[in-house]
């Protein structure tokens, strides 16, 4: 069995890649990506972390909640995107900014 | 391991403490299946939606008495006490008054969906109050976040879409961060339930570096769900691209929710005074920005809805002074700002509702209208007064008790912070007075260029003035809700 550390960095890998697409990448679609990509982090250290408490099965039974959670997050998201579209003809964050004083 | 007998039996047990969220749930179904069958439904949705938030209220008075001794139910899962009672109240009180604003606004589209989402909102509310192990946080906030997005685009305009978007992005990004927070904090312990003692004296015996940054990462979320610097920069938009009822109901549900789930956690994280991180500082650091940002960039406002967006980034501030006490008294007289802030924020939407109707969208355009239309004017003063805190409204009561608990938790650990943040909070007060009063400047002060309107409505000015007397007698006697308010020991 691997020590629970490499998960760990692996789950931190994922976590700042993430945050580094959301930062960087400038298509709405681009971004859900990133924010897939944050909550996979987080169910890979749930499940890394359930190695360390093997009493229960709790890290785990969590990680099928996230991952409900993301999938109506991405639907919801996705509408929310095609929206947009409708009305402003791309998905490009920068260019869809009326709002501001 | 217990047999499956008792687990169903506590299962059941726990239904009996559980009778607000049933009747909302149903009531999503129902609303859902009302807009399918009957075409142009909206009086039957709106008595609908309003008979529910009215017997989930009358469930939550009834039970008021019973609530006394908290009950953990669901295997821990939620825990039932007069604390997160008293907010299921304001948060339905919240919802009712949103459905009344939503009458009054008529143009709402898609009634069904609408009322569904309202109710939606609510039920997760309720459950994020509720909440005390991670699995029910992270579920109640993601329910309360996704029923946002959508009802953000309900104005279904060009703006309204941005709105929703620019939201959506923001709060699935904090909500993620949070999560990753709770996985660290499930490493350190092996426990989801918070407030459990295996969580503490986990986290008593292991207080690293990581305790700090997980913990800042899980209090992110609630930030965002607050709108508390540094975590407000959504709030500006969304008040501006969704429809009034919908605003006024952001800036008063989800804050309660947000800082009922925030008090719990930082006080778990505090470990009984244990802790080696100073969380107080923390909390007294978040409510010291979100004053100061909140306040000097409504100065600048222009529009009423974006102006009352920076306006609730500063209320969140006031509220966390009182949770950054640390005391069981603060804690008392949060509840007692949150109650103040419900209602003095719902009377002064409800008339910018009807003046945004009538046409006046920026803060130049009340210019006069105070002649006119004497009574809303009235109203909408006593409104903002109220919000800035001065007497004779209960707004200052509020304002006064919430700074009495920071003098007293200073008195008893001497921390500098605390008086800072006592100095900022007054300072702010002051400084709130300007934009507050712009309003009403413009309509009392300011001559008129043109006379458009002369009606009087007859419901807003009933509704407002029921709100105003609310006040005045909370400012003159503040022992009729601090009794009750004084029955909750808020226990972890």
């Amino acid at each position: 069995m691997f020590p629970v550390e490499h998960f760990l960095f692996l789950a931190a890998l994922l976590f700042s890649v993430g945050l580094l697409i959301i930062i960087t990448k400038r298509n709405t679609i681009m971004v859900l990506l990133g924010i897939e990509l944050l909550l996979n982090a987080s169910n890979l250290n749930l499940v890394a972390f359930n190695q360390l408490w093997p009493a229960s099965v709790d890290g785990q039974m969590f990680v099928l909640f996230v991952i409900i959670v993301a999938v109506c997050e991405a639907a919801v998201g996705l509408a929310i995107v095609l929206q947009v579209y409708q009305y402003y003809q791309t998905s490009v964050t920068d260019s869809i900014s009326e709002l501001k004083e | 391991m217990t047999g499956l007998y008792d687990q169903l039996e506590s299962v059941r047990a726990s239904f009996g403490f559980f009778i607000p969220e049933m009747i909302l749930c149903s009531a999503i179904i129902i609303l859902l299946i009302a807009g399918l069958i009957k075409q142009d439904a909206s009086k039957l949705l709106t008595v609908l939606s309003f008979l529910t938030f009215s017997t989930s209220l009358l469930t939550l008075v009834l039970y008021w008495p019973l609530e006394d001794i908290p009950v953990n139910i669901f295997n821990g899962m939620l825990r039932a006490d007069n604390f997160s009672a008293y907010l299921k109240i304001l948060i339905d009180v919240g919802g009712l008054l949103t459905v009344l604003m939503t009458w009054r606004y008529q143009k709402q589209q898609h009634l069904s969906e609408y009322y569904a989402l309202i109710v939606t909102v609510v039920l997760g509310a309720h459950l994020l109050v509720m909440s005390m192990n991670f699995v029910t946080v992270f579920i109640a906030l993601e329910l309360i976040s996704i029923s946002s997005y959508i009802l953000t685009g309900f104005s279904f305009s060009k703006s309204g879409a941005e709105g929703s978007q620019k939201y959506f992005l923001f709060g699935s990004v904090a909500s993620a961060v949070m999560l990753y927070g709770f996985t660290f904090l499930y490493g350190m312990t092996g426990s989801f339930e918070f407030a459990s003692p295996v969580f503490v004296n986990a986290l008593i015996n292991n207080q690293s570096t990581l305790l700090l940054v997980a913990g800042s990462m899980a209090l992110a979320g609630f930030l965002y769900k607050m709108a508390a610097a540094p975590l407000h920069p959504w709030a500006p938009d969304v008040y501006e691209a969704a429809p009034m009822p919908v605003v006024a109901f952001f800036s008063v549900v989800p804050k309660l929710a947000g800082l009922g789930i925030l008090t719990k956690f930082t006080l778990a994280l505090n470990l009984f005074g244990q802790s080696v991180h100073d969380w107080q500082f923390v909390i007294c650091l978040v409510s010291m920005i979100s004053l100061t940002v909140g306040n000097f960039s409504a100065l600048l406002q222009k529009r009423p809805k974006r102006l009352m967006a920076y306006s609730s980034i500063a209320q969140s501030g006031f509220l966390l002074v009182g949770v950054a006490a640390f005391l069981p008294g603060g804690i008392n007289f949060m509840l007692f700002y949150a109650t103040v802030y419900l209602l003095v924020n719902f009377l002064v939407f409800v008339y910018l509702q009807y003046f945004e109707a009538a046409g006046f969208e920026t803060l130049e355009s009340f210019a006069g209208v105070g002649r006119q239309l004497v009574w809303p004017c009235v109203f909408l003063l006593m409104g903002f007064i109220a919000l800035t805190g001065l007497p004779p409204t209960a707004g200052f009561t509020a304002k006064l008790f919430i700074f009495s608990s920071t003098w007293e938790a200073y008195q008893l650990n001497g921390k500098s912070i605390l008086l800072w943040l006592l100095v900022f909070g007054l300072l702010n007060t002051v400084i709130s007075l300007f934009y507050y009063l712009k309003i009403p400047f413009y309509a009392f002060v300011k001559k008129a260029e043109s006379n458009p309107i002369t009606n009087n409505q007859t419901f807003e000015n009933f509704f407002g003035l029921t709100l105003v007397l609310v006040i005045l007698v909370l400012f003159f006697n503040p022992d009729l809700l601090m009794r009750w308010i004084n029955k909750i020991n808020f226990a972890l």
